[in-house]
């Protein structure tokens, strides 16, 4: 067979095989479940070491005061921290260098909005479930 | 008398793809002279490892480049480890060159279809992509993402491979590889890929060692070169990879050699998973200090040799890390190239070199009035002498 008949059969294949295009917002696009994508702090693990802090190639971490109204026996210093995602690069390094494994992980990508999007929100929620998401 | 017309290809041009410009002396139509301009996407990204630490340049180190970011992480972390004095495990090694392996071949597929896009097959350009689209995949289960791997750690690799993974690996592949077998042949035996790249930027054994060409640049024109197996580092002392070698030294050659180093990558990862030592490759504690000292770190990454110098005088930062990239080679050195081709074959002998011009870009200073352009040393920069005189 020729090789331009050749590229005509993978063309009448295309022809019927489903379309490649994933119609993403629509339709879910296939993420798996090893993504690195949306992490925040449980802050009744963090310890407020800060390790994440200085470990962040990207100056995404910053470090907060808790509430006034939440005390943690095992957070002496009283500061948790905040990632903001518009600076983030999603390494991980934060979750891989956590000695109390405090960080909650998913793979959830799409962040993109107008809102200032940080991670402050969703620890603060997770103030008394008892490190369960 | 008007002798040349110049006419400047980039650098933004829709048959290039990256920031580079070409200023090509033309005598009708025949390439007489090519000026490489480069300078379009300097980041300053060594000043920056010297003001971070040695585990954020790590990350810092491989976003230098977005197509071959694990072997950057690669080399540095090599250096740094060889500086500290820590011994990855076996296991370690192991993970990390499945994820090099993964990107030399989603790079390969990649400058292949760039080079089918510019010589105007824009059909194959979109079906290599759509399947390189699994060996994107296959890199996200592995490390979590489909670029940036950011798998590499100080003594270890942050991620183990779970047996299901390495199950869906080797699944993929036997697709991916019946794929590249049939890429290969497209490129060897069609009419337009041939007629356009056959014959085309040929550069002999000698002029590819005269010019200090590597990579599939330098092993196209006939030089088995090749780090992995010259200077084996993480796990290829056991693989043993095969140097491919072809000895035309056009743009055919350099493209059909990609598909061989990628079917021969296929290969390395199948006999990785299979004879993977068991172990954790995690590291429990991370290293945060070097003492004094200087290390040189080279790595096969998919474009040719990636040289690291990284010096240290102790502390928690590095003092110098200098890089030198493999295109920063290929493309500023291969003027000659161009010489006696046609205007329209320009852009074909670019992507045959496969250019990464976030690796290549260094301090040049021009002075527009008197037509000077000068390159900065690095040790004049650093005294802050950036003039022309």
């Amino acid at each position: 067979m020729s090789p331009k008949l050749k590229l005509l059969r993978e063309v009448i294949s295309n022809i019927f095989s489903r379309p490649a295009t994933i119609q993403y917002p629509r339709e879910p696009a296939a993420v798996s479940s090893e993504y690195r994508g949306l992490h925040y702090p449980d802050l009744n693990k963090c310890i407020g070491c800060s390790l994440c802090m200085v470990d962040c190639p990207a100056n995404a971490i910053k470090m907060v005061k808790l509430p006034p109204d939440y005390k943690n026996p095992k957070n002496p210093r009283g500061i948790y921290p905040v990632v903001d995602y518009g600076k983030c690069v999603f390494c991980y390094q934060c979750v891989f260098v956590c000695p109390v494994k405090a960080y909650i992980t998913s793979n959830k990508f799409d962040m993109a909005d107008y809102a200032t999007h940080n991670s402050q929100a969703l620890s603060l929620k997770t103030i008394g479930r008892g490190g369960k998401e | 008398m008007v002798k040349y017309v110049e006419v400047p290809v980039g650098p933004q041009h829709p048959a290039l793809h990256e920031p580079i410009m070409l200023r090509v002396r033309l005598d009708g139509e025949v390439v007489e002279g090519v000026d490489i301009v480069t300078g379009y996407n300097h980041r300053g990204v060594e000043k920056l490892g010297e003001k971070n630490s040695w585990v954020r340049d790590i990350y810092i180190f491989s976003r230098i480049c977005g197509i071959c970011n694990a072997v950057h992480a690669q080399t540095y972390t090599q250096g740094v480890e060889k500086l500290m004095g820590v011994e990855p495990p076996l296991r370690a090694k192991y993970i990390r060159t499945i994820v090099m392996e993964l990107e030399r071949i989603h790079s390969h597929m990649l400058i292949n279809a760039v080079m089918a896009e510019a010589i105007g097959f824009d059909t194959l350009f979109m079906l290599i992509m759509r399947d390189r689209e699994r060996v994107m995949h296959l890199k996200e289960i592995v490390t979590g993402q489909r670029v940036h791997a950011d798998i590499h750690m100080i003594g270890g690799v942050k991620r183990d491979l779970r047996p299901e993974t390495a199950e869906k690996v080797l699944r993929v592949l036997d697709y991916i590889e019946a794929r590249l077998r049939y890429y290969k042949k497209v490129f060897e035996e069609d009419y337009t890929i041939r007629k356009r790249l056959e014959g085309v930027g040929k550069i002999s054994k000698q002029e590819a060692l005269k010019h200090s060409l590597v990579g599939p640049v330098l092993r196209a024109s006939g030089v088995p070169s090749d780090v992995r197996v010259d200077d084996p580092y993480s796990a290829y002392d056991e693989l043993k990879p095969n140097i491919v070698v072809r000895h035309e030294g056009d743009s055919l050659a350099r493209m059909l050699l990609r598909w061989d180093e990628a079917l021969e990558s296929v290969r390395l990862i199948r006999d990785a998973i299979k004879n993977m030592p068991k172990g954790n490759p995690v590291p429990k504690a991370i290293k945060r200090a070097a003492g004094k000292g200087e290390v040189f770190s080279r790595v096969e990454a998919p474009r040719g040799e990636l040289i690291y110098h990284i010096v240290s005088t102790g502390g928690p930062k590095p003092y110098r890390v200098k890089v030198r990239t493999p295109s920063f080679n290929n493309i500023v050195n291969s003027g000659f190239a161009y010489i006696g081709e046609r205007l329209a074959d320009v852009p074909v002998i670019l992507t045959s070199f496969d250019p990464c011009i976030s690796c290549t870009e260094r301090v040049l200073v021009v002075d527009e009035k008197r037509g000077l352009r000068k390159w900065v040393p690095f040790m004049a920069l650093s005294r802050g002498e950036i003039r022309v005189t």
